[in-house]
């Protein structure tokens, strides 16, 4: 039932000290919306950059729909992949983009781009230059969703976007692709706005790819038990704990799995109270390490930053 | 249709770009320049020369640089290959350049028939260019827009592909061939063959000079697009 | 509605449950397609779909070719049966439990539940039992 249609195989990034990717192996099936999920600066767009041919790996194999995608027009014409900074020619108004996009894609929907226009309040008629950072974002997802080319990638798509406009983009992205289904990747560190819309979840630290799955199979795979010290620490035995933190008698942690239903039963008789992990709660757990300290979190962080600094001026 | 063509027509969508402001360019220094001869008093020395024809061309280098920096990270975007951003930009411009060549063999007929705008004053028909016939004159102007283009292009590619050090690096390489150049001619005292070389030039075969750099600039053009990244 | 204790899945085809157990769903009356539910609860329409076809396995369920999905005759009483099952463990353990460590003994509950209005039309549910 599901047909591969994107294919990576060992595939490195590196820029001379840093490595961006680091042996990712990854399947993308047809007609599936798939949430690429990972801080800022972990490798999110340099993946979907390779994979639209937009820039290059060091080494390893990339295949979408069957083929190489590199400058084969058979492959990019059935891809669209707007990035978050995206750049337009100086003198383009928000219209020329779209009558440009229309050149491109067969399937373009130019009353669905104007809908939209109408949905985000998108000027048409200012430069793309002078828009604001939400209605910049609106440019590219307007280009995305009318676009309707079948491997649709959206690169951090609600940048500067109110609540309501980032509801709308969700709403009109779940009617359309129920319409026209089509493989869409969503990139994405507000993990909890678009958690439900995701059928499948690759979550992406540091370059390398820590978890690829089902979002219904993540959903429930890990949960917070929280109560007095020594109840929970026996509760819990020797299961894998993805964090723990406490505050004077209370400790709560946070658990890898399931409980049975008896498993249940023996937390409540405890006085334990069990209680559900976002998946993006999850995220945060699985990306920063298990029981680490707030001075290890800091410093994580600053590395991070640096990181992101240099692959933004590599870039 | 073919993608190519669809990339010239995405960088005639917005109009003024590609004919907007060189018709306005063309016009407001023409203008310009005929106030300017309307001032000056005629003498017997001879006409009046005006340089304000090479600004279109000039314009043209700009657009070359514009094209490859703003245009090519949209086109990729759209998932267009980098063969057809370069073809499609690139055969635009040179059916542009085209047309303003023809114009501008039209005009400077136009100028010696009028008598330099009843004026005496020369800004089409250069003397050196209005010598040959229609067609040399149409391949020198060409050739001469499509070399500043491509020039502009090619600095932005480089640019785009290695930034900042990139450029520099292409500039100093420059510096080093031309200084290195001047200093064997200078040594071996190869000037006056020089100087007479360059006086026997024509414009037929100085178009053709620059229309091996164009090719060759081209050719790099395209070698450093290939793998440039957005 | 959804939240992120279990599988969305799950979470889709217990609502369709409740619905049917209430009565909102009538026997044979016709579902919501996947897409609505996907777009009404904003979650994917896979995962919507996913849910509805578990219940068309358990039969609670059917398709119509290029029509729909329908409640079976019979669901609600396959419902109710199974969630007899789970009602002890799902509602009296903790509430002896909870009693135990109040000092609420037998008595005190049972007064405590005669109290609560709805326990009034507990008293009838015997005569209710023969319509389902």
């Amino acid at each position: 039932m599901s047909t591969p249609i994107v294919q990576m195989s060992n595939v490195f990034k590196r820029y001379r000290a840093l490595t961006a990717l680091e042996d990712i192996n990854l399947t993308l099936n047809q007609d599936k919306i798939y949430g690429l999920l990972g801080r800022n600066g972990a490798g999110k767009t340099t993946l979907m950059s390779i994979l639209t041919a937009q820039g290059f790996a060091s080494s390893g194999h990339v295949n979408v729909f069957g083929e190489n995608p590199y400058e084969n027009e058979k492959v990019l014409r059935r891809i669209c992949f707007i990035r978050e900074s995206q750049k337009y020619p100086d003198d383009f108004h928000a219209k020329h983009a779209f009558k440009a996009a229309a050149l491109f894609y067969k399937n373009w929907d130019n009353d669905f781009a104007l809908q939209l226009v109408k949905d985000f309040e998108l000027p048409l008629n200012r430069r793309i230059k002078k828009l604001s950072r939400g209605q910049l974002s609106a440019v590219g997802v307007i280009i995305g969703l009318a676009s309707r080319a079948e491997l649709t990638f959206f690169d951090e798509p609600y940048l500067g976007l109110d609540a309501v406009a980032r509801q709308l983009f969700y709403d009109r992205l779940l009617d359309d692709y129920a319409e026209f289904p089509r493989t869409i990747v969503l990139s994405s560190h507000l993990i909890d706005e678009v958690a439900n819309l995701l059928e499948h979840v690759i979550i992406i630290d540091k370059g390398k790819i820590i978890l690829d799955d089902d979002a219904d199979n993540i959903r429930g795979s890990a949960l917070t038990v929280s109560g007095t010290g020594a109840r929970v620490e026996s509760f819990i035995g020797n299961r894998t704990v993805l964090h723990r933190e406490g505050i004077g008698a209370l400790v709560s942690i946070t658990l890898e799995g399931q409980l049975s239903a008896g498993e249940r039963r023996e937390a409540q008789e405890l006085g334990l109270d069990v209680s559900p992990v976002s998946l993006q709660q999850f995220v945060i757990r699985k990306t920063l390490d298990a029981g680490a300290g707030l001075e290890f979190d800091a410093e994580s962080q600053a590395k991070q930053t640096k990181k992101a600094t240099r692959m933004g001026a590599i870039r | 249709m073919n993608r190519a063509v669809a990339v010239a027509r995405m960088q005639l969508i917005n109009k003024w770009t590609f004919l907007g402001i060189p018709a306005l360019i063309l016009l407001s220094s023409f203008a310009l320049t005929l106030a300017i001869w309307a001032m000056i008093p005629d003498t017997a020395e001879g006409a009046k020369y005006s340089g304000a024809g090479q600004a279109v061309m000039w314009y043209f280098f700009a657009l070359g640089l514009q094209s490859m920096s703003l245009t090519f990270p949209f086109s990729q975007g759209l998932s267009i290959s980098r063969r057809n951003f370069f073809l499609g930009t690139v055969g635009l411009f040179a059916v542009v350049a085209a047309v303003v060549s023809g114009l501008y063999v039209v005009l400077g007929y136009l100028e010696t028939a009028t008598h330099g705008w009843g004026l005496n004053g020369q800004m089409f028909a250069l003397q050196w260019i209005a010598k040959q016939n229609g067609f040399m004159q149409m391949f020198f102007y060409f050739v001469l827009m499509m070399f500043l283009f491509l020039l502009g292009f090619w600095g932005a590619t480089v640019y785009k592909r290695w930034q900042a050090t990139g450029m520099l690096l292409a500039c100093i390489a420059l510096a080093v061939v031309l200084v290195g150049a001047v200093g064997l001619i200078t040594w071996r005292g190869w000037w006056p063959a020089v100087g007479s070389w360059m006086a026997a030039q024509t414009p037929g075969t100085t178009g053709l000079l620059a229309l091996g750099l164009a090719a060759l600039l081209g050719a790099g053009a395209y070698l450093t697009l290939r793998k440039a990244t957005p | 509605m959804i939240d992120d204790s279990r599988p969305i899945f799950l979470q889709i085809a217990q609502l369709i449950e409740n619905d049917i157990v209430d009565g909102v769903l009538a026997e044979e009356a016709q579902v919501p397609s996947t897409n609505e539910f996907a777009a009404f609860h904003r979650i994917n329409p896979a995962t919507a779909a996913k849910g509805v076809n578990r219940l068309v396995d358990d039969g609670i369920l059917y398709k119509r070719r290029g029509i729909g999905m329908f409640v079976a005759t019979g669901a609600r009483a396959v419902l109710i049966t199974r969630r007899r099952e789970d009602f002890y463990e799902q509602f009296v353990r903790p509430l002896a439990r909870e009693a135990l460590k109040l000092g609420i003994d037998g008595e005190q509950l049972a007064a405590m539940l005669a109290r609560e209005p709805g326990a009034a039309s507990l008293r009838d549910v015997q005569q209710k039992e023969g319509a389902i």
